[in-house]
């Protein structure tokens, strides 16, 4: 552990609010956070949080920067986020496995986390010489009108736990290109692997002369996230996280007119159809359901299984799950580690306990597993008779619920009954059917996919959902387009002034 | 140790100090970590949100469950 965190330059005691190398902060009120490994409990290294003071010289430094970061090139803003993919490949293993030491992910999905923030890198890159805007024909004559999209100023971003650091750079590396400076509030779980991405950043921003364009501030919810969603400075604020916690970020920002990208809960369901290749479906579901244990936005957490291969489906499943190792999640060969705290496990028991008493049968797993740890549990499958509401809740968990159904509208109808809109799959070999789930009749999330499961999405596609979802849209595609302001410009090149409308007005 | 929980302390500090208040408060429909993130308000403001009618009674209770939950982790050593 010592040397992972010695690459990283991670301390005993790390100050919390940082706006580039030489500015940390520390306020000597400022409370302490302990970083603790889920699979031990034990601590790792501690935080100064953030306070009012701090918080303060952090905003003001990213407001002060981005006056001047805007009026860089697009292009030149691309090479220092090209040079942050390099330095982050250089850091990928040590970032990795502090991703893995303090959130508990398996060792290949930390390593993985770090590839998503290169890959974003590299689109971002590209994305800097294709800030494009359209130009649209005038009604009036000599005229020309276009449209331009301009950079928005210091944006707030605000990620959780279980992405610690790619979901950072899904807004940090577009919005650097994009001409903006972030002030980034991480999860309180996840504080060292902040402070690391933030050294990273500091030594490629003072590579190239510059500091504020990377900001961080580590805090609760209750003082910093209260602080940044009503802070008229940040006009973008980037929270991902809990759809309750969205409504509250939404509204706050909402009152001073500021803009919000929400990426919220999920309640991903995986339809599969009678004609179905079941080997595959299998992989998938596994994988989605056991994968980071059941705590990503896009686990896969309904089965929608037609009734004429419910039992063989059911079956393989628990086959699969029965293989499945628990355990550290830095040892090869685990596939499921921690969960990431003390309170994720409470919440899960009682949604299991909930789901009993709702006629649920737990067919596999259940339990605590606490010979590894306080923080291991099994992987669970729930029969339910019907979707009743604790299914229509998200749990944060490797709870796996499934559902029986007898046609394809039956189907679709208890796939979309959900609150939440986030990401969804069908397993068939049927082109009828799969084109009926894609289209606007069919899944209502804003990932909707044919023979590959729920997680795993790539970095070029934009991702998000609908409904309790929240709406935004991050990473690729024409995400970009959130985090800049679109001026449209009319010039005229004549010596007349011709109004819109062919209106005549004191001629 | 002492279960020390009032109306007024951050949601986020119960989950930390106390995290086997959440199945508790969970099965009384009263939900403190979403997304395994605790909510950022005060424990009174989720009663109130939650429709809890007597949220007095039910910290009263919760201290009870943890004391006893204590007891028995004690015990079991």
């Amino acid at each position: 552990m010592k040397g992972i965190l010695k690459k990283l330059n991670i301390k005993e005691v790390n100050a919390g609010a940082c706006s580039g190398q030489g500015a940390w902060y520390e306020d000597p009120e400022g409370q302490e956070l302990i970083s603790h490994d889920p699979s031990t409990g034990e601590p790792i290294a501690k935080v100064i949080q953030a306070t009012d003071k701090t918080y303060e010289k952090v905003i003001e430094q990213a407001v002060l920067a981005f006056k001047t970061w805007r009026m860089a090139p697009a292009p030149k803003r691309g090479q220092v986020v090209r040079d942050l993919g390099q330095a982050l490949r250089e850091s990928k293993e040590p970032l990795g496995e502090l991703v893995t030491l303090e959130m508990g992910k398996i060792r290949a999905e930390g390593l993985g986390e770090v590839q998503e923030m290169i890959d974003i890198c590299d689109f971002a890159v590209g994305l800097s010489r294709q800030l494009y805007g359209l130009t649209m024909h005038s009604e009036r004559p000599a005229h020309r009108m276009f449209e331009q999209w301009h950079p928005q100023g210091a944006i707030g971003v605000i990620s959780a736990f279980n992405f610690p650091v790619a979901v950072w750079s899904w807004n940090a590396a577009i919005a650097a290109a994009c001409g903006d400076t972030t002030v980034w509030k991480p999860s309180s779980d996840t504080p060292l692997t902040a402070i690391a991405v933030q050294h990273i950043c500091n030594t490629v921003m003072a590579d190239h002369g510059l500091q504020g364009i990377f900001n961080l501030a580590i805090g609760r919810g209750a003082v910093v996230g209260e602080r940044m969603i009503n802070d008229e400075r940040l006009p973008l604020i980037s929270f991902t996280g809990s759809t309750q916690m969205g409504r509250r970020v939404s509204e706050a920002v909402a009152r001073r007119f500021g803009r919000t990208i929400l990426e919220l809960g999920g309640n991903n369901a995986i339809i599969v159809a009678g004609d179905a290749d079941l080997e595959m479906a299998v992989r998938t579901i596994l994988f989605g359901a056991v994968g980071t244990a059941g705590q990503r936005c896009t686990s896969t957490r309904r089965i929608i299984m037609h009734r004429s291969i419910a039992q063989e489906l059911t079956g393989r499943i628990i086959k699969a799950y029965e293989q499945v190792k628990i355990g550290n999640p830095m040892e090869e060969g685990t596939l499921m580690g921690p969960l990431v705290t003390k309170a994720a496990v409470e919440d899960m028991m009682a949604a299991l306990e909930i789901a009993k008493n709702q006629g649920g049968e737990v067919i596999y797993g259940g339990r605590r597993l606490e010979d590894l740890g306080q923080q291991f549990v099994e992987p669970t499958i729930v029969k339910m008779p019907s979707q009743t509401e604790i299914v229509h809740n998200e749990t944060f968990a490797p709870i796996l619920y499934l559902l029986e159904y007898e046609d394809i509208e039956e189907a679709i109808r208890l796939h979309n009954e959900v609150p939440q809109g986030l990401s969804s799959a069908i397993f068939t070999t049927n082109l009828l059917t799969a084109e009926k789930f894609l289209s606007h009749e069919g899944s209502d999330c804003g990932i909707a996919n044919v023979n590959i499961g729920t997680s795993g999405a790539e970095i070029g596609g934009a991702f998000g959902g609908e409904k309790e979802t929240g709406g935004g849209r991050e990473s690729g595609s024409d995400a970009w387009k959130g985090y800049m302001r679109r001026q449209t410009n009319t010039i005229n090149w004549s010596k007349e002034l011709p109004l819109a409308q062919g209106i005549k007005f004191g001629d | 140790m002492d279960i020390d929980i009032s109306l007024d302390m951050s949601v986020e500090e119960i989950v930390e100090r106390y995290p086997e208040a959440v199945s508790f408060l969970s099965r009384r429909g009263v939900r403190c970590i979403r997304c395994g993130e605790p909510l950022w308000c005060t424990l009174g403001e989720l009663l109130h949100d939650d429709g809890i009618e007597d949220p007095q009674g039910l910290i009263q209770e919760l201290a009870e469950y943890m004391r006893k939950r204590r007891d028995q982790a004690q015990d079991s050593k």
